[in-house]
């Protein structure tokens, strides 16, 4: 009766390692698709051994698609339109893309298999995105739960970005933590400062990376990060420029400030900054110091909650008050408004500008989605 | 019993520096079908479900967002909904993504704080997942009969 059960357990695991090997040895056969040539916006070439990702295999050729999930398909930022060589649509991208962009042969390249020749449109922008390895040269406290890193680039590399692009900080694995994880952090810095970039990291409870900077995080370590990325941008104009953000969300206004200094922008400017308590109020000298360097700007800090040792003077309440009654004060019909923060700021104040004669294709905003 | 190589892949997003820093297991070692399995009894011997609970908890974060991040009193409990910048995916595998919402639910005369996140409704209403034992924002089945009361006119 042993016996019968050990041999029985011997031809099982005899089986089991055929049919392993078979699938290796088919997985090699029929998952080498050989050379496929990629084209890119009609005119740029090269020629890769087909089977990874669209997205694995433009991150080889140092050409980095947006992704917030690391290329697990669930979040739809790599999504670009393929005009030839695609293969039918697969049921992991369809919950990820419109009907209109089905339409239009848009595809998630974290899902799409290169398999032949395939050509893809991108935006230009996505070119100017490079990987870049810099040191840690300051990190500072801006608030209780807001630091200020300085991540200088070796002498051999510069980045070249637009005020109010961010970049995603690759983490380093600490504690449990084991994989790296890409974030996106706006760049604070001056965009004519080629060598190094400013962030603005708030410690969010549980989160992966701003655990990472706030506790474990060294002056002279070495990061990664990738980047310029997005669209948010100061934009031509003429009219007053109404900025709104608060907490980490001044990062790219800074940056865009520096820009109307620089540029000697003659427009008027005024930034609402909406925090909770003093406490999380910083930058305060900075914000004087651009209201002296530049001639129409105002800072108009508003608490929500102040606290009574605060002994605050300025504005009181829900940074849609003090904005609305400004707008309100003015002539907005030619006026942008700019705004970082959450989306639930953006609605809030995007319905106070809306109902104050600023319309939505004169409202930018960075989400922070 | 042994799991699927699809189960253990989805285990291992439950697991510390995945998703989250700490995870949504808290350290406990059950099968997420035995969490979800007595969890469920135990709402049911509360006279309560799932959806009744997501959807409560979903009317406090709506009501927390117009305070900008500053805390909202509504009598007997104040609402404080914090919004972090990025979007997080549900660890059972499914497509889509979160935003990345904490919320501090204080109960006054009990002087006790209850924290969850938008993922928590999520995986609540869709999964009956509460979360493992001692993990972070965990809401225990057994002390959601008040919350579930919380400002209902």
């Amino acid at each position: 009766m042993v016996l019968k059960i050990v041999f029985t357990v011997i031809v099982l695991a005899g089986i089991n390692g055929v049919l392993a090997s078979l699938l290796v040895i088919a997985e090699r056969f029929f998952s080498n698709y050989g050379e496929c040539k990629i084209t890119i916006n009609g005119n740029k070439r090269f020629t890769v051994t087909g089977g990874s990702t669209l997205l694995s295999t433009l991150n080889v050729r140092k050409i980095f698609l947006p992704s917030a999930c690391g290329g697990k398909g669930t979040c739809g930022y790599c999504k670009c339109k393929v005009t030839d060589g695609a293969g039918p649509l697969l049921p992991t991208e369809e919950p990820l893309l419109t009907k209109e962009e089905i339409e239009n042969r848009f595809r998630l390249a974290c899902q799409l298999k290169v398999k032949q020749d395939i050509a893809i449109h991108i935006p230009d922008e996505l070119f100017n995105i490079k990987e870049y390895k810099a040191e840690v040269t300051l990190i500072k406290d801006l608030t209780y739960d807001i630091k200020l890193i300085r991540l200088r680039l070796p002498d051999t590399d510069e980045i070249h970005f637009t005020a109010g692009q961010y970049i995603q900080l690759q983490t380093e694995p600490y504690e449990k933590v084991k994989e790296i994880a890409p974030r996106a952090y706006s760049i604070a810095s001056p965009s004519s400062e080629k060598k190094h970039i400013d962030l603005m990291i708030r410690l969010i409870p549980e989160g992966i990376c701003t655990t990472w900077v706030h506790c474990y995080l060294k002056e002279g370590v070495r990061v990664g990060f990738t980047g310029p990325m997005g669209d948010f941008r100061l934009h031509e104009g003429t009219g007053e420029i109404i900025m709104v953000a608060g907490g980490s969300g001044m990062a790219p206004m800074v940056s865009i400030l520096d820009v109307i200094v620089r540029e000697k922008i003659e427009r008027k400017v005024t930034y609402f900054f909406g925090a909770v308590t003093k406490k999380d109020l910083f930058f305060m000298e900075e914000m004087a110091m651009f209201e002296r360097e530049i001639p129409n700007f105002t800072f108009v800090p508003a608490l929500s909650q102040p606290e009574p040792d605060d002994d605050w003077k300025g504005e009181v309440g829900l940074i849609t008050i003090p904005l609305g009654r400004y707008l309100k004060s003015i002539d907005a019909s030619v006026a942008q408004a700019y705004m970082c923060g959450s989306p639930g700021m953006i609605k809030a104040c995007a319905n106070i500008l809306n109902a104050n004669g600023i319309s939505n294709d004169r409202i930018y905003y960075d989400p922070f989605a | 019993m042994k799991q699927h190589p699809e189960e253990q892949n989805i285990r291992q997003n439950f697991e510390p520096g995945k998703i989250s820093k700490d995870g949504f297991l808290g350290g406990d070692t059950r099968h997420i079908h035995d969490i979800i399995r007595e969890d469920q009894r135990t709402l049911s011997r509360l006279g309560l479900s799932r959806e009744m609970v997501a959807q409560r908890l979903q009317w406090m974060i709506e009501e927390g967002k117009k305070g900008l991040e500053g805390v909202v009193d509504k009598g007997d409990f104040t609402i404080q909904v914090r919004w972090a910048r990025g979007m997080v995916s549900c660890p059972f595998g499914e497509s889509g993504l979160h935003h990345k919402l904490m919320v501090t639910v204080f109960l006054k005369k009990l002087t006790k704080e209850m924290k969850y996140t938008q993922l928590s409704v999520h995986m609540i209403a869709e999964h009956g997942f509460f979360g493992g034992k001692q993990s972070t924002y965990r809401l225990d089945p057994e002390k959601l009969g008040l919350l579930v009361e919380l400002g209902k006119e």
